[in-house]
């Protein structure tokens, strides 16, 4: 039987006490899983997410991510988890005064990897997202699917156990979505990374098995697939 | 020209705060030293009846540094009378003891008033002249200079950290953006600030170094021509190469203030 990645038992997220977002969920997501999150607008997919890489402490209940409590965190064990995440976001938050090289490494390079290592996995990267040639460009030069990909990049510079995307392909042309599903999907085959990806709407033609979670309006989550 | 830009929004109001240190260093030591020639070019007379010692003077008061008797037949000299040597002895037995009294430190005029009050206490003494015109124009003179000097460096200095301030808000809109993306990926609070720190010591070195090359100019070029004495006498004051560790010092205190205070402040987006 593979480890649980994330565990939620009871799990209730609220920014205030008056109106729960996540409502008494429980789940587990396992090692290798490729998971979707969909629900409506506001139903609080982001806000699950945000809670796995402890930007937002949970009300009630359990949290476990990578084997680390989440409702008791400790500021150094929450930076030392985060070095060994993914995290793809909607609006890229990319550096925009970084070039795209520097972009990508950025999780090697706060773990503290020679400039040869990251300069080497920024070259493999960047060819898998199909960008070579551009790592001396600038975010604000490269079009929104082109931002996404270096996006992408960086999420899977340290080889991450777990790899978080809120709406990754949200805005995106149809070529650059298919490059990131097809990098995910061969991220999930290959290296048995754990995927959690928050989406409207999963993509038609998607070659893995996936799991799918539902969260309805009240913020209650079941899974459907 | 970025350069530029970058380095003299941060380099200016550091220099502004480093000039008024600089300046507060300078005129303190050249002001202790004028402050010194004052006091040993200033003494007060003392007529007493009868003999007094040191000790008899330092028991009225304490600001007594040194007592000097002027002799009887040097004041009959500067009256310029001829007297016959008999007469002259008889009236040099007859005056009073005429003393001249140097003090410990620069007095203010009300501590000078205090110190003529407490000798006045002793039965001997019958009369003293503090010489209170001279002595106070040259203090009040002083006191002015002094106090003017200080007010414009405490508002330069206000001036300049207002500036940081402003420069602190500057750098948060240009680096909090960065700093939480790097937070977000599991960046120390060292490495968010790295970039921040770096950029704050080059400025903080070069703001004490042009500080302390325009003290360096002034001493070495400026004053050397200068008619004012007091500046010439106190050439050596003007600057010495320890100035420079303190303005160092100083400069890289106040920016990682500055810089800790805008990393703290980026909180993380939820």
């Amino acid at each position: 039987m593979s480890e649980n990645v994330i565990t939620a038992k009871k799990l209730t997220l609220a920014y205030d006490s008056t109106e729960k977002i996540i409502n008494n969920a429980t789940f587990e997501i396992k090692k290798g899983d490729f998971v979707f999150i969909t629900g409506p607008s506001g139903s609080g997919k982001s806000t699950l997410l945000k809670a796995f890489y402890g930007n937002l402490k949970p009300q009630e209940g359990e949290l476990n991510i990578g084997g680390l409590d989440m409702t008791n965190i400790i500021k150094h064990k929450l930076q030392e988890l985060r070095t060994h995440l993914g995290i793809v976001f909607q609006d890229y938050k990319l550096i925009n005064e970084w070039t795209v090289e520097k972009n990508v490494v950025l999780p090697l390079w706060i773990a503290g990897y020679t400039a040869d290592v990251q300069s080497s996995q920024a070259k493999r990267l960047l060819h898998h997202v199909k960008l070579t040639g551009k790592e001396d460009k600038y975010p604000l030069e490269l079009s929104g699917g082109e931002q996404q990909r270096v996006g992408v990049a960086r999420a899977m510079a340290k080889n991450p156990f777990l790899i978080l995307a809120d709406e990754p392909t949200g805005n995106l042309d149809e070529y650059s979505s298919n490059v990131i599903w097809d990098l995910m999907e061969n991220a999930c085959q290959q290296l048995d990374t754990t995927i959690v990806v928050v989406t409207h709407r999963i993509p038609m033609m998607f070659n893995i098995p996936y799991r799918h979670f539902s969260i309805d309006a009240g913020g209650n989550i079941r899974e459907v697939h | 020209m970025k350069f530029i830009k970058t380095h003299l929004s941060l380099i200016f109001p550091l220099m502004a705060i480093l000039l008024g240190l600089e300046f507060f260093i300078v005129f303190d030591r050249t002001t202790e030293s004028f402050e010194k020639s004052l006091k040993n070019g200033y003494t007060m007379m003392v007529v007493a009846k009868n003999e007094m010692s040191i000790d008899d003077f330092r028991s009225w008061d304490k600001h007594i540094l040194k007592v000097e008797e002027i002799k009887k037949s040097k004041i009959l000299n500067s009256v310029n009378i001829d007297f016959e040597k008999e007469k002259g002895e008889s009236l040099e037995n007859s005056l009073p003891n005429f003393y001249s009294i140097k003090l410990n430190k620069y007095l203010s005029i009300s501590e000078l008033a205090e110190v003529k009050a407490n000798l006045k206490k002793s039965e001997d003494i019958t009369r003293i002249e503090t010489f209170n015109s001279v002595y106070q124009s040259q203090y009040e003179l002083f006191s002015f200079i002094k106090f003017s000097f200080n007010t414009f460096i405490v508002f330069m200095t206000i001036i300049g950290f207002f500036l940081i301030l402003k420069q602190m808000e500057v750098w948060n809109f240009l680096h909090a953006q960065r700093m939480k993306v790097m937070e977000i990926f599991g960046a120390s609070l060292f490495l968010r600030s790295k970039v921040l720190i770096n950029l704050a010591i080059v400025d903080a070195i070069l703001s004490a170094l042009i500080t302390s090359g325009i003290f360096f100019i002034i001493q070495n070029m400026w004053i050397r021509d200068t008619q004012m004495s007091i500046l010439k006498e106190n050439i050596e004051s003007v600057f010495y190469l320890s100035d420079f560790f303190i303005l160092l010092f100083a400069a890289i205190f106040i920016v990682l203030v500055a810089v800790f205070l805008v990393v703290i402040n980026v909180k993380e987006e939820e």
